[in-house]
């Protein structure tokens, strides 16, 4: 191939690997990778191992039907991934949904998102050989699972939100959990800082390691932490307030190192700002119903919307176009992992091969959510 | 004469089958017992996510449900050194020959555990272009773990299940 004149005089010492399926630092994602010695060159992304056809199956299912697949390609954030889905058919439908349905969605969403990012930055823990974040992480995300699972009744697939607000109420009981359990997790996030985020150990493997600069950032399309940790700030709850976060306070942390260490540190920054929307949002929990009544199979009048919300990623979008009939027409989704993805084979170059890990997890990147 | 002859090596033969079964309860059996008794507790899957039941895999490696009470790591490095290949879902038909290669890849004895409704019947994408029905027709299963996600609780069950099967296994090879 011409790939290895292109890039070193002595095409000799090219040396051409693949890293994944199967590998521990790759799940379910394979990257080519061309070696210079311990240097990466080149590195090629091949996605695309689960693609499952979702759009597709949503034109044969009706409105309620494609709730329970569309949640499944990120499993770890799947209220933000019906999020944008029910803010869309209910814009399609002309719905209002009632406000204690709009809060308990947000609520929803950010306990999503801090499930989201604790799985994030435990696994970015394993990669840079800290394994109390691994252990202190999957063992604090299960709590959250916890209070989610008394909200929804299922540990990860919720189904919670669903067109017309949400499945059900909040328990009473849940409420008081909720504020306690965000107690708790902030002084816990203070423990994170210390041992995890001010670890020299950890500064030295991941500071000043696959830096995106802004202007990158913005030509690459990122989004979500990745575009936020490289300065550009930019976050659907601020810019395009829905549902009932302009009732709420709370901050979009930016960053402007643009490396790894700050990718993650952005996502416990994430985390901050959503126990303390959380927190707002059951103490103003306003009362009344929950959903609207919707038949099993709702007709939703025809046109097209775009709608998107800000997922634990990045920003989650979905373009639905209505015929009429009970089932979508198409069905778009638009993921911020595939909008991140583009930016791996720019910062999977010039770098060790130690580094891999690191840059790749730094990204955020869930595959099944790319690939759809 | 030959008859006598005959009756001469019959009776060898009873003698050496007699031997043989003796052998097997004194020595046979003991050697199967410690050997499968020592492939029960190490059993080192490979890291190969194929879909979104890899997440409760992952918390079953948390510090909760600490699936390496029972001697099973998470993530390990070559595929050589497995012995236990978990299917995490859905196997779409890109992944489906890379599953084959792996699974021929490793050393016997392996086992397979087929995770979540994906990986037994196609689950919720059974009327998906790309997805396959079970994987079934790939590789032999061991132990099915049925859920969509199963949870951490119902993988375990399945890992304690398998160490059962290995417990009971009739053979030295484990199988
Ligand atoms: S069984 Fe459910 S959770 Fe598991 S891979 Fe299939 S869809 Fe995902």
């Amino acid at each position: 191939m011409t790939l290895e004149s292109e890039f070193s005089p002595d095409s000799d010492r090219i040396m051409s690997v693949s890293l994944g399926p199967q590998h521990p630092g790759a799940g379910h994602f394979r990257v080519r990778l061309w070696l210079d010695g311990d240097y990466v060159v080149r590195s090629e992304p091949d996605a695309g191992y689960v693609h499952r056809g979702e759009e597709k199956m949503g034109e044969y299912r009706n409105y309620i039907q494609n709730v329970p697949h569309l949640e499944r390609p990120v499993i770890l954030d799947s209220s933000n991934i019906l999020f944008p889905y029910a803010t869309g058919v209910d814009e399609l439908m002309n719905s209002k949904v009632p406000a204690r349905g709009q809060y308990l969605r947000v609520i929803m969403s950010e306990i999503n998102r801090i499930i989201s990012h604790m799985y994030f930055i435990a696994i970015q823990g394993y990669f840079q050989g800290h394994t109390t974040m691994i252990a202190w992480g999957m063992g604090d995300r299960d709590l959250w699972i916890d209070l989610a699972e008394r909200i929804a009744g299922a540990r990860v697939t919720f189904a919670y939100i669903i067109p017309g607000g949400v499945r059900n109420d909040i328990p009473e009981f849940a409420i008081e959990k909720g504020l306690k359990t965000c107690d708790w997790f902030d002084k816990r996030m203070d423990e994170y800082e210390k041992i995890y985020f001010e670890n020299p150990m950890v500064h030295q493997r991941s500071d000043h390691i696959g830096v995106l600069s802004r202007e990158d950032a913005i030509a690459y399309g990122a989004t979500g932490t990745v575009a936020r940790a490289s300065g550009l700030k930019v976050d659907v709850r601020k810019d395009e307030p829905y549902s009932a976060y302009p009732d709420l306070e709370f901050e979009t942390p930016v960053m402007t190192q643009g490396d790894a260490w700050a990718r993650t540190y952005v996502a416990l920054l994430d985390m901050r700002e959503a126990v303390k929307i959380i927190r707002q949002a059951l103490k103003k929990l306003p009362s009344g119903p929950v959903r609207l009544k919707l038949g099993p199979q709702p007709r939703v009048p025809a046109g097209e919307v775009y709608s998107r919300t800000e997922a634990a990623r990045g920003e989650m979008s979905y373009h639905i176009i209505s015929d009429g009939s009970p089932r979508p027409y198409r069905l778009k989704i638009g993921v911020p992992s595939a909008k991140n993805l583009r930016v791996l084979p720019h910062l999977l170059r010039d770098v060790h091969v130690a580094d891999i890990p690191v840059i790749y997890w730094g990204l955020n990147y869930w595959p099944v959510e790319s690939d759809r | 004469m030959v008859v006598a002859q005959q009756q001469k090596t019959g009776a060898f033969q009873v003698l050496v089958g007699k031997i043989d079964d003796v052998l097997q309860y004194a020595i046979g059996d003991p050697m199967r017992y410690l050997a499968n008794w020592g492939r029960l507790y190490s059993l080192w899957p490979v890291h190969l996510e194929t879909a979104c039941c890899s997440v409760e895999v992952g918390a079953a490696a948390g510090a909760r449900f600490d699936m390496e009470r029972f001697g099973t790591l998470e993530a390990f490095g070559s595929l050589r050194a497995c012995d236990l290949i978990i299917v995490m879902g859905t196997v779409t038909r890109k992944l489906a020959p890379r599953l084959k290669l792996v699974y021929d890849q490793m050393a016997e004895p392996k086992w397979v555990i087929a995770m979540g409704a994906c990986s037994i019947t196609g689950g919720l994408y059974f009327d998906s272009y790309n997805v396959l029905r079970g994987i079934d027709d790939i590789i032999p299963v061991d132990v099915y773990v049925p859920g969509c996600p199963p949870r951490a609780e119902a993988f375990l069950q399945g890992l304690v299940l398998l160490q059962e099967k290995i417990r009971k296994a009739p053979s030295l090879s484990g199988r």
